[in-house]
């Protein structure tokens, strides 16, 4: 029972955290407390409370502290790969907004064929940008 | 299997307690303002609902509930890594 009471305990907190903090990875980690904590105390709990069944619920527990970890840190690996593809974009606008404000300057006149090698130059960035993600994603 | 009216009755305060846990986290679901927050709201919906199966097979003192219990971490397993997989790289496989 008391094992029960720990559990539902850290469930609370885990979901309290996930509702209440700031930062989507913060939130993860309060989850992931829910996850090992509440639900490994809820599950010793009830084998305790039904002995008979204590084999399957063991596997269960098992099961679910090797897997649980993995799913959040695929989550969090989602995160951190959608925060760094924002990041590159925003360079990549940066410096083509640089590239620009330099063609200005050289030319005086922004002329037609700078602002097809401006075009060029950004679609290079996306296409290096596309073919650059697929190895280092598949390096995982 | 359980014999003391006390501990039933323990028993079900805490299944109505994680059953009444579900509604601030699907309130993340439904607000998160990014998609991992989205996804891993539904993480813990399933990590929840583990505890409620489990909670259900205490109650009704019968051991099925706790192999469907497994089935649905090892489905919720596939579908949280694919989903992610999803969001980080465009692509399931």
């Amino acid at each position: 029972m008391a094992a029960l009471v720990f559990g539902l305990f850290f469930c609370a907190v885990g979901v309290l955290g996930v509702v209440r903090l700031p930062d989507s990875l913060t939130r993860l980690h309060a989850s992931g407390k829910v996850a090992t904590l509440g639900l490994f105390g809820l599950l010793v709990g009830a084998a305790l409370l039904m002995p008979s069944a204590w084999l399957r619920l063991l596997a269960l527990g098992l099961f679910v502290l090797l897997t649980s970890p993995v799913a959040t840190h695929a989550i969090a690996a989602s995160v951190y790969r959608r925060r760094e593809i924002v990041e590159e974009l925003a360079v990549a606008d940066a410096s083509t907004a640089e590239a620009d404000i330099t063609a200005i300057d050289a030319t005086g006149v922004l002329s037609r064929s700078r602002i097809q090698d401006i075009i060029e130059a950004q679609e290079r960035a996306l296409r290096y940008h596309k073919s650059n993600a697929r190895p280092k994603r598949d390096r995982r | 299997m359980i014999e003391s009216a006390w501990a039933q009755a323990a028993i079900q305060l805490i299944l109505l307690a994680l059953v009444s846990l579900l509604v601030p986290a699907s309130y993340r679901v439904i607000v998160g303002p990014t998609l991992p927050d989205r996804l891993g709201a539904v993480d813990l919906i399933t990590t929840l609902l583990i505890g409620i199966i489990v909670m259900l097979a205490l109650v009704e003192s019968t051991q099925t509930f706790v192999d469907m219990a497994i089935a649905l971490a090892a489905f919720a397993f596939i579908g949280t890594i694919s989903i992610a997989r999803y969001i980080s790289e465009g692509r399931v496989f």
